[in-house]
Order: C-alpha cells, then structure tokens, then sequence
C-alpha cells in the first residue's frame, strides 16, 4: 500500500495535475477572498470556504481521479499490479491515500489567508475547522466515487465527465428534495444528499451521522472497486 | 514447482483454453509454443494470478493461486506480452518501486544493481522510460520480473521487438536463469523455443497438442521416416515401383527437375530402412540415383502437423515456404 501510495504522490506531483489542481484551487480561493475582503469590507470567511469546496468537489476532484485507475488499464501496467503479491485493496486504498493526500494539502495551503487574517481580526476559526472538516470528508467520499468511476474505463476523459456528472447530481439532489410530492421519496433524496450531510460542518456543528455517512461512502467505493479489480479473476 | 490441472477458460461461447494439464518441476525451462492465438498468454495470465480459470486449478510451490494468490505470486516474476511500464518513471525510479511493491528484503542498492548488470540497462538507469527504445523496454520489462529473485520466471514471448544480436543475449540468459529458475516462456517462433528449452509445450486452439523434449518430440511424433530422392528414369514407372517397395507408405512427385530426372519425396513407416531396397531397384530397372537425402521429421514438421498449416504466423509460414510441398 505505502508503495502505490508513494508511487501514486510522485506522479501527482511529477505531472502537472498536482500543482494544477492546487494552483487553481487557491486562485478560486483568492478570488473569494477579494470579494469578500474587498468589496463587502468585511472578516466573515467562513462563506468563502464552503463557496469553495462546492466548486473543487464538483471541477477539480474529477480531475485528480480520471487518471487512477483508467491510465493503468490503458497502458496495461494493472497486469504489473494485480500479479504482485499486493492484496486488491492495498492497491485501491493506496490510490484513494494518494489522491487525498493531494486535496488536503490543498486544502492545508488554502488557510493560509486566514492565519494571516487572524493578526488583525478574528476569525470565527470554529466554522473555518468545521467546513474544512466536512471538506474533507466530503472530498474523501467524492475521490472514493471518481476511483471506482476511473476503474471502469480505459479513458481518462470519460472517467472525468462521469464523476463531473455524478458529483453534479449529488449535489443537486438535496434541492430536488422539497419540490417532490412522495414524503418518502423526498425523505431519501435529502437523506443521500452529500450536500444536506455536509451543511452541518459548514456550520461548525461535528455531525456524528455525516462523518459515518461520508466514511461509509468510502468503504462501499473501495469495496466496488477491489471487486472490479478482482473481477477479472472470477468472471 | 507448478501444477496446472485440467485448467479450463471460456470467453463466452469462446472457448480459449480447453483441460489443459501439465506440470514443471524446478529449474527447467519449459517452451509454450502454439500459433497466435492458441492460448499461451492465457495460460500464462491464469498461472501467474492475472484472470481466473472458469475450471481447473492451479498450484504454484504448493500454494493455489485462487486459495493463497500473495503467497503464490511472492514465488513468481512475470513479464507480460506489454511489459506493465510507467513512461513517466526512470528505471530507477520503477525497479525502486517494483521492488517496494514486491515487499522485497534482499539489500535494495546491492540487488538492483546485479539484476541491471545482468540484463545490461545500467546505461539507461537514470533516463525515463518514456525515452528508451523498444528494445530497451523489453529488458527493463525482464529486470522487473527478476526483481526479489523469485523462483519461478514467467516469460511472456521475451524477445518479441529485439534485434538478432539482443535475442541471441536474452536467450542465453534464460539459459543461465533456467540453471536455478523454473522458467516458463512463450513463444510463435519455433527455433527460439528450441534453443532454450527443456521441454516443449506445443498448445493449439486452447489445446495441449504435444509435451515432450525436443528430441522426444522429433522423434516420438509419429515414427515415420521420409526419404528425397532424384532419380532419371520415366516417372509413371519410378512412382510404381517405389510404392511397391515393403514398408513404403506414399510416394509424391515434386515434378522434373533436371532433363528426365525427377524428384520424389517417399514416407515410409517407421523402423524401415527404405534406401536399400530403393537402390536395389534402381539398379535392376538402371536408373541412376542423382541425389537422394534421408530425413526424421523436424520439430518444423511435428509443429505443423500438430497445428495444421492455416495456423501458421508470418514468420513460420516465410520459414517454411521455401521447403516446398504442400503439408499436413
């Protein structure tokens, strides 16, 4: 696992797609962070954050995940990988480390503004760890997603628009929520919703039931995606 | 060592490998040889744990590799048909990898360095992989595989994009491994199997069709003899009377080669030597014998006949041609 893991963050960080993805992540973050600083004069940040992580959930995590797996499937080096003596899921969760590994020191550079805030205001550092808290576990859900997406295709660019797409559609299901007539039908939309179990954070509430919902999005994706690996071996 | 046992793969309707068994013991090189197609890398892809049989099993040094595949995989190295590279790696960069995902304990600066003098890439192990050539490749493919010594190589056609010169190396190095290794390679072209090879393998349509030594398999095939030979004289009365000859089992007429000398090709069955009473009659009727030439079928002939020549890949098929005659 450690290996992958290592060998995944050297390609992220030997190829453009590291610096990229941080690159313009925090040029989002500059941009909101001017707004808000600039034009309404005013210290409140935390709205900044999660503005943010919905734009990187949707844009940016496809981009650090279409590669995964889809790249290795094309070149073939998943032959490499699955006759090494390595367990399917050392190798899934190794990908999954890497790539997190990648969003949260992103992340980690997009506080940056807001220790140097702290000299001369103070900022409500509560919602500030919150919404990066749920970022985070939100953004762990979202690249489990995009891996297991990337294992069933050998084209980056399909892998890419799919996870786009799903992300999308997660995202939006919260609103669809309360213009359907079914209670029970509105009850589930808004309980799968990634956003309804992220607003919590964003709030500076420690939700026990978004984490182990987040954290439960992960095992299931790593699961799917060890047995679509492994798929080769019993199909 | 390995222990295939009635290994079955189906595609679908697609059957790709058919009850195949057989089994090596250490340090030999077995030679999988068979048509494009025939079933080599699928066999090759279920022994080393890549895609699963649909029935059948097989062990490698005692463990299954459906029941136990890390420890199984820990006793083999294998190079695919599409060496698994990274084109954004250097070759330092990738053995070093290779070796951490292998879990490997021998000393890591020591052990790479013997696999890269062995296979002769130390010239190329600081530059990316993305730059080296075809040839290259392959090697930094066959390094990958040695890497943690296993005991067991599994070698999917090693010399495929080489030049003579590279093929004749990588050979003798699998010669040299097979001293210590168990060495599984595969192959379409027939002589690289011959050179290197214990013991053949001959898989066709998904089938075993043969298994043996070379010499068994020259030998053994079908035990009949085949004798070439000019002689001047009329052709209707020659045929005849070489097929009245004891023991002979057909006689064709490759044509006039030189003014009423024509050449004749006699099968005859095995255990019989037919030159003697061939020129028993050649004397009595007086026809003199220009050339006549005596042949054991060829690993060649066994080849086609186990394959049928429909099968044949390119380069065999060049091979052949110049032979003449049309083949079983």
């Amino acid at each position: 696992m450690k290996a992958i893991c290592m060998k995944e963050l050297k390609g992220y960080y030997l190829s453009p797609i590291g610096y990229v993805f941080s690159g313009v992540l925090l040029l989002f973050f500059g941009f909101y962070y001017f707004q808000v600083m600039m034009t309404l004069s005013s210290s409140y940040i935390p709205s900044i954050y999660s503005m943010l992580f919905t734009w990187c959930m949707m844009i940016l995590l496809p981009i650090l995940t279409m590669r995964s797996f889809s790249e290795e499937i094309r070149n073939k080096t998943d032959q490499g990988l699955l006759t090494a003596p390595v367990g399917v899921f050392s190798i899934v969760f190794g990908k999954f480390l890497a790539a997190f590994l990648v969003f949260a020191i992103a992340l980690a550079a997009s506080l940056i503004p807001a220790v140097i805030l702290s000299f001369f205001s103070d900022p409500d550092w509560i919602q500030i760890f919150g919404t990066i808290l749920g970022s985070l576990l939100y953004g762990a859900a979202m690249i489990s997603i995009g891996i297991f997406i990337s294992s069933l295709t050998q084209s980056q660019m399909v892998a890419a628009i799919a996870t786009f797409g799903v992300s999308l559609l997660l995202l939006l299901l919260g609103g669809f929520s309360s213009s359907v007539n079914n209670e029970f039908l509105a009850n589930f939309l808004s309980w799968i919703s990634f956003d309804s179990r992220y607003q919590p954070f964003t709030r500076g509430i420690f939700s026990v039931s978004g984490l182990v919902f987040f954290l439960s999005v992960v095992a299931v994706f790593t699961f799917l995606t060890a047995r679509k690996l492994e798929s080769k071996r019993w199909s | 060592m390995i222990e295939v046992k009635d290994l079955s793969k189906r595609y679908g309707e697609n059957v790709a490998l058919d009850h195949i068994s057989f089994s090596v013991g250490e340090d030999t090189i077995v030679g999988f040889l068979g048509p494009n197609g025939a079933g080599k890398s699928t066999t090759m892809n279920i022994i080393t744990g890549y895609i699963s049989a649909s029935s059948g099993s097989v062990t490698v040094g005692g463990h299954d590799t459906v029941d136990e595949p890390n420890e199984a995989k820990k006793l083999i190295g294998y190079m695919p048909e599409i060496p698994p590279l990274y084109p954004d790696m250097t070759v330092r960069e990738y053995l070093n990898f290779i070796y951490d995902l292998k879990k490997v304990t021998l000393p890591r600066e020591k052990h790479l360095k013997e696999i890269c003098t062995l296979i002769r890439i130390n010239n190329v192990y600081g530059r990316l992989i993305a730059n080296l050539s075809k040839g290259y490749r392959q090697r930094v493919g066959l390094a990958q595989a040695l890497v943690g010594n296993p005991p067991v190589l599994v070698l999917d056609e090693p010399t495929v994009g080489l030049d003579p010169k590279q093929i004749i190396e990588v050979r003798n190095l699998i010669k040299s491994l097979g001293k210590n290794h168990t060495v599984i390679l595969s192959s379409h072209i027939l002589p690289e199997v011959q050179a290197v090879a214990d013991r053949i393998i001959i898989i066709n349509r998904g089938r075993l069709a043969a298994d043996g030594t070379p010499y068994e398999l020259e030998h053994g095939q079908s035990g009949e003899q085949k004798l070439v030979v000019r002689l001047e004289g009329n052709s209707g009365e020659v045929q005849h009377a070489l097929e009245s000859i004891r023991g002979v089992l057909h006689v064709r007429n490759f044509g006039e080669k030189e003014p009423g000398v024509f050449e004749y090709e006699v099968d005859g069955r095995g255990g019989v030597d037919l030159r003697r009473p061939l020129f028993g009659i050649a004397s009595k009727r007086n026809w003199p014998i220009l050339s006549m030439s005596s042949s054991e079928l060829s690993l060649e002939d066994v080849f086609l006949r186990l394959t049928g020549t429909t099968y044949l890949s390119d380069n065999a098929k060049v091979k052949f041609s110049s032979k003449g005659g049309d083949r079983v």
